[in-house]
């Protein structure tokens, strides 16, 4: 734990001057949001007072006041949240790692969120923030916070209307891994065998356009995930026993649905998650320790993957 | 009406039949498969070995018997009249003797720091690594053989065709520590 001493050291002397000013922006942009609030629900009162109980208008004003409402307090807050993630996630990036860079705006590029081929549904929504890169040890790695939609075409009476499925909510990263391989292996979580057991084995096999069903022999990695590839051999020589340990005790401490797929000689990382990370906070100060110690624990927490998973171990082939 | 059933019990019983033994048939040419697999990577082994000898007889003084003996277990194991059992016995003395050459490596820090050893060293882990990959896949196809010919009911066309069980590849001890002892017990 010394490194939290020290960032309370870098807390107090280099991030609270900042925070302070940050926060003075933020009690500003609350007053407005406050404001914009009471005006959007005493809009929405009228609106509904105003027009007839019989027109079909009056649940359409209303939520259209609303949306507006709401898009209104997100431009306000826009450039304090753009001013908090630049000063203070850009330094708390630093903090843990030289060689790690920040880009709020940034996201990995939808075609490698494809190309991993880690969820089958066609991906025609992708959105994604708070973009890190660099090289830790000999690893390059990179990862975002991702969401992606499917969009379904449902025909309705005279026209199609789409809806969207979310396909994924969560981190997504990419890693060099530390051997060479030429196929596609990914390991999936595994609903079937948990609820079906050997019958759901059987279930796996029958899987369109996801190579051969390969079985291991760690019982427990079994339970949890199923794995697919297109060469037996070549998917073992990456999921070693130790690594299977490895995967599974990194699911455990992440504690959520996690996905990963090897591929070029990369790994393809997904952990599920609904929380919205690196964000500010509003009607709450920012000038609070325990506030940003969270946020460095998580960015740890990420850049520990490369030791979870030994990543910077390069004793075969690849250097 | 009574022929058509029997005539449709007696071509169900013929199309499961016919799915059990070609699912067998299936599995059976897994299992050699994956064999010839194995084989394919000792070979990669084999050819390494002259290089390894090459690169560190130069350094080691005191080490000449072993790399003749591994040299000469080399020579056997591309003998082509090999039978199995023989064959498992040379491979172990070839581990073996890899296991102790590496070990003895220690003691000369020129070699250790050498880049061309540690190419070598690497293309060795490569090689062993992938063989424990091939072993594995061996291991999982004959257990799925295995099993098909002892469950009921392909266990009674396995008997018709003659099918016995496989053994499995036992994974030597010496072999999870692995060849380089010290540099992949890191990874552990």
């Amino acid at each position: 734990m010394s490194e939290y001493k020290d960032f309370r050291e870098f807390y107090e002397q280099e991030l609270l001057p900042d925070l302070e000013i940050i926060d003075r922006k933020r009690k500003k942009v609350d007053r407005r949001v406050i404001t914009v609030l009471l005006i959007t629900v005493a809009v929405i009162i009228v609106e509904l007072s105003l027009i007839p109980k019989t027109n079909d208008i009056r649940i359409v004003v209303p939520i259209i006041t609303g949306i507006i409402g709401f898009i209104i307090i997100s431009v306000f807050s826009k450039s304090y949240r753009q001013e908090y993630k630049n000063r203070i996630i850009t330094r708390i990036t630093a903090f843990v790692d030289e060689g790690l860079t920040y880009t709020p705006e940034g996201t990995i590029a939808k075609s490698e969120f494809v190309k991993s081929e880690i969820f089958p549904l066609s991906c025609d929504s992708f959105k994604g923030e708070d973009h890190f890169r660099g090289k830790l040890g000999k690893t390059d790695i990179e990862f975002s916070e991702v969401v992606a939609r499917h969009k379904n075409k449902r025909r309705s009476g005279s026209g199609t209307k789409n809806d969207y499925t979310l396909i994924f909510r969560g981190l997504f990263i990419i890693a060099d891994f530390n051997k060479h391989f030429r196929t596609h292996t990914v390991v999936l979580p595994d609903a079937a065998e948990r609820l079906f057991g050997k019958f759901g084995q059987k279930l796996q096999s029958i899987s369109p356009g996801r190579g051969e069903l390969i079985r291991l022999e760690d019982p427990v990695f079994e339970k949890e995930f199923c794995v697919y590839g297109d060469d037996q051999v070549e998917s073992r020589y990456i999921l070693t026993p130790a690594l299977m340990q490895r995967i599974l005790t990194f699911k455990r401490k992440w504690n959520t649905t996690v996905y990963l797929s090897f591929l070029d000689s990369k790994v393809y990382i997904a952990i599920r998650m609904f929380k919205n990370l690196f964000e500010t906070r509003l009607f709450k100060s920012v000038v609070d320790y325990s506030f940003m110690e969270d946020n460095l624990r998580f960015l740890i927490l990420l850049t520990e993957i490369v030791d979870d998973l030994n990543l910077n171990t390069r004793i075969w082939t690849k250097e | 009406m009574p022929y058509i059933i029997i005539i449709s019990v007696v071509l169900l019983i013929l199309i499961i039949g016919i799915a059990l033994y070609n699912s067998l048939i299936r599995k059976k040419n897994d299992v050699e498969n994956a064999f010839a697999s194995i084989d394919v990577m000792l070979k990669k082994r084999y050819n390494l070995i002259p290089a390894i000898v090459d690169a560190v007889k130069g350094y080691m003084k005191h080490e000449r018997i072993l790399l003749t003996e591994i040299t000469s277990l080399r020579a056997q194991a591309l003998l082509d009249d090999l039978n199995n059992d023989h064959r498992v016995i040379i491979e172990n003395k070839i581990q073996k003797g890899i296991s102790e050459l590496f070990v003895a490596v220690e003691n000369y820090p020129d070699l250790k720091a050498s880049q061309n050893f540690l190419h070598l060293q690497g293309s060795l882990n490569e090689v062993e690594e992938q063989l424990a990959a091939s072993r594995r896949a061996f291991n999982a196809a004959v257990t799925l053989y295995n099993n098909s010919i002892e469950v009921f009911p392909s266990s009674i066309i396995a008997s018709m065709m003659n099918y016995g069980r496989r053994t499995l590849f036992e994974i030597p001890e010496s072999e999870r520590e692995n060849v380089s002892g010290k540099a992949l017990l890191e990874r552990q």
